[in-house]
């Protein structure tokens, strides 16, 4: 009604609700576009998405989305983590080097690859405080000593994890695969975790720094917990990704730095901190990863699934930067 | 009895004294000003009260009993609250977020609890009065002004005992302005002590029971407000008389219109403006906060998208990014809103900074004079009297009046005739906005046309020729001689002269 | 002269680092400072020098490229294949092959700095779609021999200088020209430290910002030649380790990764560093995983002593002029 006495009152309205929606939930682009790459690669292959396939799709994209998630906390928090390529290269060296057959000893050193990787992050946030450093710049370099430390333990791929272990990715409880249970702790923990005091307070530094402290909080705390967090994340990435490989490989973590970025990115997460959301890096994940089936299903070379990926980065960047573009003109 | 009482106090910065031997004292109840020139050291006394600088030297009491906090929650603790200047707000979070982030209610999963935060934040809102503020609203989208106001709801809401008010008008409109002060008073009523720290003397004299004033670090005098004369509080402040604030205004103003501007519009908050700006004119923009002014600064100097006509000089214009503004004579230059953010390179020298936008004028194809860029800076230096040790001295170790002054210098560098001053003394001492006000009536008596926003109506009644006062984005009335006084300013800004 | 130690304390530590780097290695490897040794370490550092010389210019400018490793890969694979070996069609591969380099940043540029594509994100995926391309491309089978001529200009001498040495050197000029005496290195710096400021300034942001994508992909292009005629061959993934070496180049000679501060001259430090850093180590019989750990320990060690927290310590053991390194008044 009050459209027609203000020719511009309609679009307004509807810039305000865009405006509003994107706040809420940031992965709104993300989502679109996984379900159109979803419903692309069921008109390509015969069916639907069935239950067996989100159990196989989520076995194949958990140890990003593992990654994803400390990088999700960490770029949140207006950061950036480099270092989980070494974490999780040292992670998987170690349990492929000391899980022997006994289940006990497997728990004791999957528990201690677990605290070495929240050591680890929580030594990158102690430099990155105390020195003042860039993290991008102390997780590289972490980075490159994790690795180096992962070579020396073992120069090339080998070693082993016992069978029962490396079962995990298909066992079924209640009809669905442990990875899938997995991803719906991780969503559990977000919600719970973005709710609490030290997420807050680890999105309010992101999202101004300075104010943070003005308020009383502790940078040094902050980036413990914050770099801490991700390194466990890139730890439990190792170790899921030990139950995929069988083995330990001292430079695959490599492959999980920017694309653990790119997830998140897609997925809606500001590299400027303050605004993200792990739904958002879930979808993100999972669109990474589908896009070589649909490229499978295309039937071309595989060589064109990296092309594709790089493509589908820049659209949903392009997408949602355009679209909070907008968003923003109408709201300044 | 005080509540409050300071002695002693000292801190040293590397070389800099910040506060020497300082002393403070004020009585629950009363509303106790703070004065002083930038770098007077109020800054540090109120950083020292709020715990995030510790002195070097002295001793605090707080309601009889020793205080020295380590840090801002050690200072809350006491009952100590501080509203910086440089707000604290976060922009990811909401209202609410803001007023009670650190100290959200908590259910038994330890996450926040958000409807007795909601519960909370309005019940806090009524019991003050706040001017409309949702509980919900992203502070992202909020205008400064309104950022302002949730700062001051965050302090409140932790029931301080002593509330420490840095500048906190600075950015309000009239009206927000006079809820504080009322609101100040009400709080010094109910037994409180609020310390106030303002620039504007008005401001002052409504609210202030005593007044302490700073100078150099030291305390210089102590007074009862009714007691002392604006007169003399000025010359305590700046250690001299001054001669007079405000400059003797001798219109120079010719018929050469500078800016024609016609249904000049941008965006929702600018849908359309028509004026002129005349050579040798000093013409204020009034009006209450975000009713244009920052959209019809943005939109002349090319920052933001803009529809309708614009002249220049008698030619049309137009003007689509700065670069297009900064044509030397014939283009326009702009004194930024944001000093920090828009103005400098804080981490780059004075000498980068002044010569940033006519890097062209000292370099020939493409290849820069560094003797050339010397002359030029020297120019500035001397002109504006910058107090720099030297010109390779990094922008943020200077004083805000003084990295004022270097913005001046780089846009007056440009040798553009038309000059857009948004806010220009907002948070600079007095001697230098006397020095501001001076040089800007010696440019229009050059023939520099200039138009002037300012946030304290007493500045544009003072200086401006004619005021040009913006209600919803057009021009409720255009004030001129005898007609312009603050009350005109702020009855056209509120109300419609047809009602 | 200590008004210029004081402006350009970091770049001047990162060569008082070379240089004890120099000694220590002359200790444990007296056949190291042989004129053969120094002249092919000099011959590596140029590959990284050369890389980094784009990606100085990005990072001064507040970006990043991570688009190098591929563009020097398929620049290598390209010229490879169109030269089929032979010197001639080299006179015309050479410039279509820079112009393809630069035309890949000129995208990278255009994405970043008009349609505001964050700089990691942009050259990520430039990178991973050159990748998938340049397979395709070539279906992975191997490529012909690089032309002699381009061999020449990769280890080729002139008297006991090697010509990429000369090369190097004229790009170092160059490039510290470019910044340090014209009207467009003052534009990198300022939309480095402040792009808000700098557009407000009337700087040409977008341009500037662009042009320094566009060197970035033409140096690459440059190393991606000259490396393919250093190992007489291009391979897929030969440039995969210029991405860390090129950003630990610029780290290393003091440039802040956050734009608006650094120097060409110190990433030839930082280049230099790193090159005799690979040639210390197996000299000492250590592993590759322990030059990775050394690497990250140099970037670390620099980075440190490069930050504020540590000048203010230094402020606090060595009485200092105040003011000129800015200790700041409230």
């Amino acid at each position: 009604m009050s459209a027609q006495t203000k020719p511009s009152g309609a679009p307004a309205r509807f810039y305000q609700a865009w405006a509003r929606s994107l706040d809420r939930t940031p992965f709104l682009v993300a989502l679109v576009m996984l379900l159109a790459i979803v419903l692309a690669r069921s008109q390509l292959q015969s069916g639907v998405f069935t239950l067996q396939e989100l159990n196989l799709v989520t076995a194949s994209a958990l140890t990003l989305m593992l990654a994803a998630t400390g990088q999700t906390i960490v770029l949140i928090r207006g950061g950036i983590d480099l270092s989980i390529g070494g974490v999780i290269s040292l992670g998987t060296v170690i349990a492929a080097t000391r899980f022997g057959e006994d289940p006990g000893q497997v728990a004791l050193w999957a528990a201690i690859i677990l605290a070495t990787g929240f050591g680890i992050g929580a030594l990158n946030g102690i430099l990155i405080t105390v020195l003042k450093l860039q993290p991008f710049l102390v997780t590289l370099a972490g980075w490159s000593i994790l690795t180096g430390i992962a070579l020396t333990i073992l120069p090339t791929d080998g070693g082993a994890v016992p069978g029962w272990w490396a079962g995990f990715g298909y066992s079924l409880f209640f009809g669905l695969s442990g990875p899938v249970w997995v991803l719906i702790a991780l969503v559990l923990f977000w919600y719970w975790f973005r709710a609490t005091r030290l997420g807050i307070v680890i999105q309010a530094a992101g999202s101004s720094e300075r104010s943070a402290v003005l308020s009383g909080a502790s940078v040094l705390r902050i980036n413990i917990a914050t770099y801490g967090l991700s390194g466990l994340f890139a730890a439990a990435a190792a170790l899921y990704l030990t139950t995929q490989t069988g083995t330990g490989s001292p430079l695959i973590g490599r492959d999980y730095i920017l694309p653990s970025v790119a997830a998140a990115v897609v997925g809606g997460v500001s590299l400027f901190g303050g605004r993200g959301h792990l739904v958002g890096t879930i979808i993100g994940a999972f669109i990474l990863t589908i896009i070589g089936d649909l490229v499978f299903a295309l039937r071309v070379s595989s060589y064109w699934q990296p092309v594709m990926s790089g493509v589908i980065l820049l659209i949903a960047v392009l997408a949602s930067s355009l679209a909070e573009k907008s968003a923003r003109r109408q709201n300044r | 009895m005080d509540l409050l009482s300071a002695h002693g106090l000292s801190k040293r910065f590397g070389g800099i004294v910040a506060l020497d031997d300082a002393s403070f004292s004020a009585r629950a109840g009363e509303v106790h000003a703070l004065l002083g020139e930038n770098g007077a050291g109020k800054s540090t006394f109120i950083q020292i009260l709020g715990g995030v600088l510790r002195p070097d030297a002295g001793t605090i009491t707080l309601g009889g009993s020793d205080y020295r906090p380590v840090d801002p929650d050690a200072a809350r603790a006491r009952g100590i609250v501080t509203v910086f200047q440089e707000l604290s707000s976060i922009p990811d979070l909401t209202v609410e977020g803001n007023i009670w982030f650190r100290r959200e209610p908590r259910t038994v999963l330890r996450t926040v609890a958000k409807r007795e935060i909601r519960r909370r934040t309005e019940a806090l809102l009524d019991r003050y009065g706040f001017p409309a503020l949702h509980p919900a609203q992203d502070l992202r989208r909020l205008s400064l002004a309104e950022r302002q106001l949730v700062e001051i709801a965050k302090a409140l809401a932790q029931e301080p005992r002593i509330l420490v008010l840095d500048e906190a008008t600075s950015s309000l409109a009239a009206r927000e302005t006079d809820w504080l002060l009322q609101l100040t008073r009400r709080l010094a009523e109910e037994g409180r002590l609020v310390v106030f720290i303002s620039h504007r003397m008005g401001e002052v004299r409504a609210v202030a029971d005593r007044l302490t004033i700073f100078r150099g670090g030291r305390t210089v005098a102590a007074h009862d407000a009714a007691a002392v004369s604006d007169e003399q509080i000025v010359t305590e402040m700046i250690g001299r008389r001054l001669e007079r604030l405000y400059p003797e205004r001798v219109s120079s103003a010719t018929d050469r219109i500078a800016v024609g501007a016609r249904d000049f519009s941008s965006g929702p908050r600018l849908p359309g403006v028509t004026f002129t700006l005349h050579e040798g004119e000093v013409l204020g923009v009034g009006g209450l906060q975000g009713h244009g002014q920052r959209e019809l600064f943005q939109g002349l100097f090319g920052v933001a998208r803009t529809q309708g006509e614009m002249t220049l000089w008698g030619t049309p214009a137009a003007i689509a990014s700065p670069r297009d503004a900064l044509v030397g004579r014939e283009g326009i230059a702009l004194v930024p809103e944001d000093r920090r953010g828009q103005g400098l390179m804080l981490s780059k020298t004075v000498r980068e900074n002044l010569t940033l936008s006519v890097i062209r004028r000292m370099s020939s194809h493409g290849v820069l004079s560094r003797p050339r860029e010397a002359a030029l800076v020297k120019e500035m230096v001397d002109f504006l009297r910058i107090k720099v040790s030297t010109p390779e001295q990094q922008a943020d170790t200077l004083s805000g009046g003084n990295q004022q002054k270097v913005i001046f210098g780089k846009m007056l560098l440009t040798e553009a005739r038309v000059l857009l001053l948004y806010d220009p003394t907002r948070g600079v001492d007095v001697g230098t906005k006397s020095e501001i006000f001076q040089m800007m009536r010696d440019l229009a008596a050059r023939g520099y046309a200039i138009l002037f926003y300012s946030s304290d109506l007493q500045e544009l009644v003072n200086v401006a020729d004619r005021v040009m006062v913006l209600r919803e984005g057009r021009v409720a009335a255009t004030l001129a001689g005898d007609q312009v006084s603050e009350d005109a300013i702020l009855r056209a800004a509120m109300f419609d002269e047809a009602a | 002269m200590n008004a210029f130690v004081a402006r350009h304390r970091l770049i001047v530590l990162a060569y008082l680092g070379m240089l004890v780097l120099l000694l220590v290695t002359s200790y444990f490897s007296p056949g190291f400072l042989s004129e053969a040794n120094l002249r092919s370490s000099v011959v590596l550092a140029a590959f990284v020098g050369i890389v980094a010389l784009g990606q100085t210019f990005v990072i001064i400018g507040g970006g990043i490229d991570l688009s190098v490793p591929w563009v020097l890969n398929c620049a290598a694979i390209l010229m490879a294949i169109l030269c089929g070996g032979q010197d001639l069609p080299l006179l015309w591969v050479g410039p279509l092959v820079l112009a393809a380099g630069a035309l890949v940043g000129l995208i990278n540029g255009i994405g970043v700095a008009i349609f505001g594509v964050p700089a990691i994100i942009m050259t990520l995926a430039a990178n991973v779609i050159l990748q998938g391309l340049i397979v395709i491309y070539t279906g992975g089978l191997p490529t012909p021999r690089a032309p002699e001529m381009i061999r020449f200009l990769s280890v080729g001498r002139l008297g006991p200088i090697p010509v990429i040495g000369i090369l190097w050197f004229v790009l170092a000029i160059a490039a510290s020209f470019l910044l340090s005496k014209t009207a467009f290195g003052r534009y990198l710096y300022a939309v480095g430290s402040s792009a808000t400021v700098a557009e407000f300034s009337g700087v040409p942001t977008a341009r500037t910002t662009i042009l320094t994508y566009v060197l970035s992909g033409f140096t690459a292009a440059l190393a991606g030649m000259l490396l393919t005629g250093y190992s007489g061959q291009a391979y897929l993934g030969m440039g995969d380790p210029y991405l860390f070496t090129s950003v630990a180049a610029v780290a290393i000679g003091g440039a802040s990764i956050l734009g608006g501060s650094g120097h060409y001259v110190g990433t030839i430090a930082g280049a230099l560093v790193l090159t005799i850093l690979a040639g210390l180590l197996p000299a000492l019989g250590l592993s590759t995983g322990a030059l990775m750990v050394v690497y990250g320990v140099v970037i670390l060690v620099t980075v440190a002593i490069g930050s504020e927290a540590f000048a203010s310590l230094l402020r606090l053991v060595l009485p200092m002029r105040a003011g000129r390194i800015g200790s700041r008044q409230p």
